[in-house]
């Protein structure tokens, strides 16, 4: 029968157990400077944790070892007690070790789950920055145009009171009158600015570029079609009533989807699985109509009125910004959106978009009031003299 | 597969641990441990076993294998995890041999391997420090890829 030696067991064992200890205090060390580096990576502080249970793990370990050999080979009973106390607490460092290993899995998961928000938060952000600066270009050339239509407006009417009043004048003064030659010049300045007038107007025209003949209900159709699925996926119902007449207007077709495609994913989102979202266009006067009701959970009151104020949510992670947005998107299609909702019953988003901008009772109130031709204004030059018809 | 192993694992712990002494706990021979300790301490090896997996499963799932650093790390998760295995085998090996014949004195100690028992302790011994060490080493080197290059392939 064989006997094997015993020593080189216990070298061998407390010799690994020794490089062990060595290699778990350097690696302590490096997992420091892991954490030195980025001390708010969830990953170089769970290595840095398990480091220091290895270590720990390193030290019980060659205790609790020499403690059995001297039990088991060295006849040392009275070690005993001893013994149990460091086998309990390598042990706990074993339990230790699995939950950080366990609770790593959990944070790696709530981790990704974290990068994932990052990144669809920084998404939503250029979207907005986007959005905000499409908005921009649109309001400052819109306002342009509007400025440049009032100009050409404002100037045309005393034009023609100046050009009038100058062909008048020269039908009534003598071929040899020499102020003759004067309302010749001015007759014929008169008609120059005229024509330059013209061709600003045609330019400030040409200006709005942001906004096309579009049809409302297209528009619509096509938005809905793209959030169809997640409305599926709700097991929601989609109710599109779309009125059955072109609804043309000077729309800009990318914001109004945004704007549209925002509300729908609010009704979404409130409306419980089961639920219906009901969409409808309809021709009311001069206005377009577009309304989007959900069977959801509706908003209180005091909500209700802070809905369309800047970084107010009740989303977690919400932005407060969709709804402004939207706002913004209907105030420059001179439309106006109205909400309403009842708690437990769902809400109802009313916009009423006019079917040209231009159309709006506040920009007519911005152009100037043409002055009559048939009541002209007092010549302001003293060589003009002072006659009327 | 996830899902079926979250739920068969807890189960197997809980019907280890509930089960009579004669019918599982003697299939392992724990009763003959004779402490409540030894239990603890050999569900203890199963646990780490386990969570070594499940690290390393992590690390595949997250697609951290591309690194040098982290594959490093999933082969200190895979030696720890025989490791425990190995131990689990050692602890029950050991303490469950009763009276080793043990030949000469001081370090000139002799152990008779009378049966497989014995030579398992024997083994199970060496490959307790056979697969530490390489461990440890794969820890310390895949931490300092990490600190050098953290996103070196």
């Amino acid at each position: 029968m064989i006997a094997l030696p015993l020593a080189p067991l216990w070298i061998l064992e407390y010799l690994g157990a020794f490089i062990v200890l060595i290699l778990t205090c350097l690696s302590l060390r490096l997992s420091r400077r892991l954490v030195d580096q980025d001390p708010e990576n969830a990953l170089w502080l769970f290595l840095n944790w398990l480091a220091i249970a290895f270590l720990l793990f390193s030290i019980s370990h060659l205790i609790s070892h020499v403690l059995h050999d001297l039990i088991a080979y060295w006849n040392h009973p009275q070690l005993a007690l001893l013994q149990r106390v460091f086998g309990g607490f390598d042990t706990v460092i074993y339990v230790v070790i699995a939950a950080i290993t366990l609770f790593f899995h959990r944070i790696q998961r709530l981790y990704r789950r974290m990068e994932a928000d990052h990144h669809h938060l920084e998404e939503t952000s250029h979207e907005i920055l986007a959005l905000n600066r499409e908005m921009e270009a649109l309001v400052m050339e819109r306002t342009m145009s509007e400025m440049a239509l009032g100009m050409a407006h404002g100037i045309r009417n005393p034009l023609h009171v100046i050009g009038g009043f100058s062909h008048r004048l020269l039908r009534k003064t003598d071929e040899d009158d020499p102020s003759r030659a004067w309302a010749t010049a001015i007759a014929e300045e008169a008609r120059r600015i005229e024509q330059m007038v013209e061709r600003f107007e045609t330019l400030a025209m040409r200006k709005t570029s942001f906004f096309a003949q579009e049809d409302l209900n297209l528009i619509v159709g096509n938005t809905l079609e793209l959030l169809f699925p997640e409305l599926k996926a709700k097991n929601i119902s989609l109710v599109a009533e779309l009125c059955h007449e072109p609804l043309m207007g000077r729309f800009n077709k990318h914001l109004m989807k945004v704007a549209l495609a925002h509300l729908v994913r609010n009704a979404v989102e409130a409306t419980p699985r089961g639920g219906t979202v009901l969409v409808r266009t309809a021709k009311e006067k001069q206005f377009a109509v577009l309304t989007l009701q959900d069977t959801g959970r509706g908003m209180p009151q005091e909500v209700v009125e802070k809905v369309f104020v800047p970084f107010y949510t009740t989303k977690i992670g919400g932005t407060g910004l969709g709804m402004v947005f939207v706002r913004q998107i209907v105030d420059e299609h001179r439309g106006v959106i109205t909400l309403e909702s009842q708690v437990g019953r769902g809400t109802t988003v009313t916009i009423r978009l006019p079917h040209r901008f231009t159309d709006s009772p506040e920009v007519g109130d911005e152009v100037p009031p043409a002055a009559p031709p048939a009541a002209p204004a007092a010549p302001s030059t003293p060589e003009a003299g002072s006659g009327q018809d | 597969m996830r899902r079926w192993i979250a739920q068969i694992c807890p189960a197997v712990f809980v019907l280890v641990l509930l089960s009579p002494q004669c019918v599982l706990a003697q299939w392992v021979t724990w009763h003959q441990f004779g402490t409540q300790g030894s239990y603890v301490h050999q569900t203890a090896h199963l646990l780490l076993f386990l969570s070594m997996l499940f690290f390393i499963h992590e690390i595949y799932y997250a697609h951290l294998q591309k690194f040098r650093g982290f594959r490093l790390l999933v082969w200190t998760w895979a030696l720890l995890a025989l490791w425990n295995l190995d131990a689990f085998v050692g602890h029950w090996a050991d303490w469950t041999l009763e009276n080793p014949i043990i030949l000469g004195q001081g370090w000139d100690r002799h152990l008779l391997m009378y049966d497989f028992h014995t030579w398992v302790v024997y083994f199970t011994k060496i490959d307790h420090s056979l697969l530490l060490i390489p461990a440890f080493l794969m820890f310390y080197l895949g931490l300092k890829a990490l600190v050098r290059k953290p996103g070196a392939e």
